[in-house]
């Protein structure tokens, strides 16, 4: 006899069941030729009925064998609960079921000896977030001109680059007495207070990531907003880098610089500027870790484009040559500003944490004119692969860190010239546009998204554990794959469309945010315009408490 | 004479806006319609007020306040001698206003009736929501010079002419962002325009716009007393006119579609053209066929060998006999065994342990194939024809199971084969030792005489010693030593010189010596040599024998339970002290009394005949993987004297060393071989067989046994997969050489395995393509 051991993987072991309704399939293989994860098979199913219809037992018997569908057992293969067969099937026959009993984090500790990786974001909370909390209360009416936001111009720009302060500015008064430049003020980019965020060519497909590039020049160039994209770590096609389109493109350069070979090697023949270099130090999902792109990601594009062969790579926590914020601002800083001549402006993203206002204050100094924003990032964002205990469990999240660093500036009276950019599960609910400007309220110039990118391209996770298989290599949707056949289900066109249409929704919906506080420029740090209805988010944020 | 209304009362002093419009009021009762109004900035002069028979009121206003003419209703007419501040004409609703100076911001705001003359100016927001009522003339709105930013927002009706008069150097005599929300009603204007809203269109006038020009122009002009700018304005050429939209025209896309704009602004070929191969024309569904499939099955047949193939020492493959025989090809699948033994009824049908068997799928069902009885099937089968006369010469140091397989071997492929065997006759273990009720002498006679039949020399009674071995090498291409192990070993126990020793014992028995034995019997050993060897001693009239082994016994459970059947125990783990008269003493001070202790713990080859150093320290045969002599090429070596090992592996290597050797005397060289990988049961859809009751199962004939072995690995050309296939992507192909294949079509197939998750057989295997 044939039969399962107490250590055998059972589908109650997994994080999902598969609902199956052998009835209603027709066996039309559609579920198993889609499911990337290889987490259902066909199998054959025993049938066998005894019973006995006669006035005295007369045994009778009746054995037929059937094809059917059924889960994969394995913590390899496992159900994602992506439902990609349930969109397939035509019966309504099979789909994912959440298995609130699953057995899979010990399980998979105690077979494999290995920590758990995925992508997605924190998956723990599901308590109500604090920028759910906050309202904009402060409604234009009868005191102070309201704005109507279908008629009015309104100035969405934030910058990228250092500001002096008019002081410092670079001016003169000349001998004719007027005013003339003195010197080279350093370079500000006005640019779209939504930036998208850095995902790299790794992380990310290439259409997924060719999709985005489109839609990032489609919307300058098309639709005037002047939204810029971060490349992510991890190098940016040559093409890419020659063609026009390098100005709205922010170059990161992070702890493990790959790519950056190809990037000066193509210097000569730019024939634009990038519209910044940031330079990542930490990632909010992650905090204290690396990059980590697995080796089934690293295809051969990838391998090229990045010098390394094919193998995990893992970018240092750290960056190897730096020892101190002070060094760190020097040298990186220094580096990079001299790498364009001092004609692009570079920013750094830091992983909110207990001591990020630190690090700012540092920055906020600032005696060479050299830091060209401050990227905060807080837990909550996306991240294409990471060490399940670092996305649970490390990192802080961003609404009071990033007040902290604007309420650190403006106590120095130094506010607005090192621009202050937040993310961090922005945007996690779907409605960017709200969570932009309350953030920008509380002192942030710009915010910064990627995971909702990806949501707008079509990705089927979410943050309650669905899918959230982008380090497998294995997207469903073609976005977090480096897989051809997986890849070719996405059409960048319409990736690049949605993000585009998003983008145009969102700029609306700002604008309806900001016709009624009466500001036709961003209201960075007027948090005069939110209330809270709690009390500790209130007091802690310095805003009006409401009830 | 107009009534007179007055800002001032008697003191002089300013009246209230109520006051003054009471004063008006009370005119108004009295009959009067014409009124001089001296304002002071009186809010709301001039409507909505009328007279019960119709008569026209008539305004002259000075210095109003804010929505002048507001809410004016048909047959009102207003004049303001100057300017008029914010709102004036607001909601008018059929009145005549002229505003002989410039009007102030949101002027004509909401007008849906009547007509407004400006003779200046107006500010930010004029004209802006206008309306036309489908029930009245729709409203007039003129402006000699410009409009401030923003007018005509969210116009939704009327009239609006901007004559543009004294705006040299302006950007726009609109202002700037005008027009934004505008869903209805025309714009004349004169000059230059900026900053327009995308909601409308800017275009020429057509003819009846400009008969509608020439005939109000004059009107207008002479309201506001400036007809000496009708030669001026009556140019037609410099007038555009401005309309709203229509609802379709707004809901169409204005910008490049994205695949436009991919194939006209982005860069030629994408970003990625240069290092990834991709038309992205192609979109892929979530279910494909062809190149897009994450999964592509490849009908593997053979590609895994069977358990009972895989376990066989000998490597006989069961599952592809009983394919024969399921094919009614009984002669192809009789001659199929004999091309891997020539003791298909001696081993495979009576002494061999049967590890095909125990390897059987058949077993997870109900009870494993019957393999015995498909091995006595071969027994009088006739030999296969062996290749023509090779012409090499290949003589076999030994005639037992080993070097006759290897004999065998080489004769059907048509070499000369010379057995020199010590034994009068040959058969090796299998005569000398295997008890005769395990092995009837007919059978192995049989199956002797048929490899003899085939033409293999047999020189029995002749032991090779140093000398002839080199002789033999000498005269032959290839020689093989298959002498076996028949030096009993012997542990140095105190009394060990009592022992009667196992292998001596059982050939005493087989040459019909009949070795006595006292009643109580120990055998040192509980092996299959032991087993063996306690069936010898109830043989020779024991009453009780004992087994004992230091270790879990290694006989096969089927001789211990013939064994124990007979009263036979085995005793482990047993560590012997010594042998004396009483019996075997135990370490642990047990004494297992014996009359007769019979040591059969295994033989080392004897192989004195061969140089020193072709041996390893074991004293053993040292081969390499292709079972040729380290050191000797052309000498190999099989069976017992590279290690201890069954009947049946000595047969296996006999059929590998023939194998190897035939290779070697074509000259080529030796290339180990791999063992194909044995079938992952889970391959196997074992569902599809309907278990038999084990309760009353019994095999019933050979044939019968066909339908039941599941046929591990190797197609049984059943076509589940052809019929399962929901694309109807496979098809049955028949080949030239009366073979068969199944064929999944590429461009057909979605790759969703159920021709592999179904097949029985674990035939189909699926390529993870992602």
């Amino acid at each position: 006899m044939e039969t399962m051991k107490i250590h055998d993987v059972t589908a109650n072991d997994l994080p999902w069941k598969i609902r199956y309704d052998a009835s209603r399939c027709t066996l039309c293989g559609s579920c198993t030729a889609a499911c990337s994860f290889r987490a259902i098979a066909p199998k054959v199913e025993r049938r066998r009925l005894v019973w006995s219809e006669s006035e005295y037992p007369e045994p009778k018997s009746r054995y037929s064998a059937v094809p059917v569908i059924r889960q994969v057992k394995s913590i390899r293969n496992y159900c994602r609960g992506c439902g990609i067969c349930e969109k397939v099937c035509p019966n309504d026959a099979i789909g994912p079921v959440r298995n609130l009993d699953t057995r899979h984090p010990i399980v998979t500790r105690c077979l494999a000896g290995d920590s758990i990786k995925r992508g997605g974001r924190k998956n723990l909370e599901a308590t109500t977030r604090t920028l759910d909390k906050l309202r904009i209360g402060r409604i234009s009416q009868m005191t102070d001109p309201s704005l109507d936001a279908q008629r009015h111009t309104f100035d969405m720009l934030a910058p990228f680059g250092r500001i002096l302060p008019p002081g410092k500015l670079p001016f003169k008064v000349g001998a004719d007495g007027r005013l003339q430049k003195d010197g080279q003020a350093p370079p500000v980019q006005w640019i779209y207070p939504v930036i998208i965020g850095d995902m790299s060519i790794g992380a990310l497909s290439w259409r997924m990531w060719e999709g985005v590039a489109m839609a990032t020049a489609y919307l300058n160039e098309q639709c005037g907003l002047p939204v810029r994209m971060c490349s992510g770590e991890g190098g940016v096609p040559v093409r890419l880098l020659k063609s026009r389109f390098l100005k709205y493109m922010i170059l990161q350069i992070a702890s493990g610089h790959f790519g950056w070979n190809r990037i000066v090697k193509a210097m000569p023949e730019m024939i634009e500027d990038p519209a910044g270099v940031l330079i990542k130090i930490g990632q909010g999902a992650k905090p204290g870790d690396g990059g980590l792109l697995q080796a089934q990601k690293v295809a051969a594009h990838i391998q090229a484009i990045r010098g390394v062969p094919k193998a995990d790579l893992l970018s240092p926590p750290n960056h190897q040559g730096l020892y101190s914020i002070e060094e760190s601002v020097q040298k990186m800083f220094l580096s990079f500003n001299a790498a364009f001549k001092f004609r692009v402006p570079v920013a750094i993203k830091v992983a909110a944490s207990a001591t990020s206002v630190s690090v700012f204050n540092n920055l906020v100094r600032d005696p060479y004119n050299i830091v060209g924003g401050f990227f905060l990032d807080g837990i909550d964002g996306g991240t294409g692969a990471a060490h399940e205990v670092s996305l649970d469990h490390t990192g802080h999240p961003i609404v009071s860190k990033l007040r902290d660093c604007y309420l650190a500036a403006t106590t120095q009276g130094r506010q607005g010239q090192i621009p202050l950019w937040a993310a961090g599960g922005l945007g996690k609910t779907g409605d960017l546009a709200a969570d932009a400007f309350k953030m920008i309220c509380l002192g942030a110039n710009g915010v910064f998204t990627g995971k909702l990118i990806l949501q707008m391209a079509g990705c089927v996770g979410n943050d309650m554990g669905r899918c959230n298989a982008c380090n497998t290599g294995l997207c469903p949707a073609g976005i977090t794959t480096q897989e051809a056949a997986l890849a070719h289900r996405l059409d960048p066109e319409k990736v690049a469309q949605n993000i585009v249409n998003y983008f145009l929704a969102m700029d609306q919906e700002l604008k309806k945010l900001m016709a009624p506080i009466g500001n036709s420029s961003l209201p960075v740090g007027r948090s005069d315009a939110l209330v809270s209805t709690d009390k500790a988010v209130a007091e802690r944020l310095q805003i009006q408490y409401v009830c | 004479m107009p009534a007179q209304i007055s800002a001032f009362n008697d003191n002089q002093q300013r009246v209230s806006t109520q006051q003054l419009l009471q004063q008006i009021y009370a005119a108004l009762e009295a009959g009067e319609t014409e009124f001089e109004v001296l304002s002071s900035g009186h809010h709301n002069i001039g409507g909505p007020l009328w007279t019960q028979n119709g008569e026209p009121l008539r305004f002259r206003v000075k210095n109003p306040g804010q929505r002048v003419g507001s809410f004016g209703l048909d047959g009102t007419e207003i004049v303001v001698e100057g300017s008029a501040p914010a709102d004036a004409g607001w909601l008018n609703a059929g009145a005549t206003l002229t505003i002989l100076g410039d009007g102030g911001d949101t002027t004509a705001h909401c007008a849906a009736a009547g007509r407004i003359y400006v003779a200046g100016r107006v500010g930010t927001r004029s004209g802006s929501l206008m309306k036309h009522d489908p029930a009245y003339e729709p409203p007039q709105f003129w402006v000699l010079k410009n409009t401030g930013s923003f007018s005509f927002e969210f116009m939704g009706g009327g009239i609006a002419v901007v004559c543009g008069v004294d705006c040299e150097g302006f950007d726009s005599v609109l202002g700037d962002r005008s027009c934004m929300g505008m869903v209805g009603g025309t714009i004349y204007v004169r000059g230059p325009v900026r900053g327009l809203s995308d909601e409308v269109w800017l275009l020429d006038l057509d003819e009846a716009d400009r008969e509608f020009l020439l005939a109000g122009l004059p009107v207008y002009l002479d309201k506001i007393d400036r007809p000496e700018l009708f030669e001026e304005l009556s140019d037609l050429g410099q007038w555009h006119k401005i309309l709203a939209k229509t609802y379709e025209e707004r809901s169409r896309v204005q910008h490049l579609t994205m695949r436009e704009f991919r194939l006209r602004e982005w860069v030629p070929e994408g970003i990625f053209g240069d290092v990834v191969t991709d038309d992205y024309e192609h979109v892929a569904g979530l279910v494909n066929a062809g190149a897009d499939r994450l999964k592509i099955p490849h009908w593997q047949d053979k590609r895994y060998a069977a358990p009972c193939e895989s376990s066989c020492p000998t490597s006989i493959p069961t599952q592809e006999r009983i394919k024969l025989l399921r094919q009614g090809k009984v002669q192809e699948a009789l001659e199929l065994v004999l091309r891997y033994s020539p003791f298909p009824a001696s081993v495979c049908g009576e002494v061999c342990p049967n590890l095909c068997m125990d390897a059987c799928t058949r077993q997870y069902i109900d009870k494993p194939v019957a393999m015995k009885e498909l091995g006595r099937l071969s027994r009088d089968a006739a030999a296969p024809l062996p290749a023509p006369e090779s012409g090499k010469k290949v003589a076999v140091v030994g005639g037992g199971p080993g070097g006759l397989s290897t004999a065998w071997q080489l004769r059907l492929r048509g070499h000369a084969v010379s057995v020199y065997e010590a034994d009068k006759e040959v058969g090796g273990k299998l005569r000398q030792v295997i008890p005769t009720e395990r092995l009837p002498a007919e059978v192995l006679d049989n199956e002797i005489a048929r490899i003899k039949n085939l033409g293999v020399a047999v020189h029995a009674g002749t032991k090779v010693d140093q000398e002839l071995f080199a002789k033999l090498r000498a005269e032959h291409d290839a020689v093989v030593i298959a002498s076996g192990a028949h030096s009993p070993v012997v542990i140095p126990f105190p009394g060990h010189e009592r022992l009667v020793k196992g292998i001596d014992f059982l050939k005493a028995i087989n040459a019909g010596e009949r070795p006595p034995v006292g009643e109580r019997v120990v055998v040192l050993g509980a092996g299959n040599a032991g087993m063996d060897t306690c069936l010898g001693a109830y043989a020779m009239g024991a009453k009780k024998v004992t087994a004992i082994d230091i270790q879990r016994p290694a006989a096969y459970q089927k001789e211990i339970a013939h064994v124990e059947a007979l009263g036979g125990e085995i005793l482990w783990p047993f560590f012997t002290d010594r042998i004396d008269e009483k019996g075997v003493h135990g370490k642990d001070g047990r004494l297992i009394e014996a009359d007769t202790v019979i040591i059969a713990i295994g033989e080392r080859p004897d192989l004195s005949y061969v140089p020193r150093e072709w041996l390893s320290i074991k004293g053993m045969m040292e081969v390499d993987d292709c079972r040729q002599v380290t050191r000797a090429p052309g000498v190999f070596a099989i069976g017992d004297t590279i290690r201890p090992g069954l009947l049946t592996h000595a047969i296996g290597h006999g059929l590998e060393a023939a194998e190897f050797i035939d290779t070697y005397l074509r000259g080529e060289p030796l290339v180990a071989k791999k063992k194909p990988e044995i079938v992952p049961q889970e391959c196997l859809s074992k569902e599809l067989f309907r278990p038999q009751n084990r309760g009353r199962f019994c095999v019933i004939d050979a044939k019968s046994e066909t339908n039941r072995c599941l046929s591990c690995g190797t197609c049984r050309d059943c076509s589940m997969c052809l019929e399962a296939c929901p694309e109807g992507a496979i098809r049955r192909v028949e080949m030239d050489n009366g073979r068969f294949e199944y064929v999944s079509d590429d461009h057909v197939c979605i790759g969703c395995g159920i021709c592999a998750g179904i097949c029985p057989c674990g035939v189909w295997s699926m390529e993870q393509a992602v």
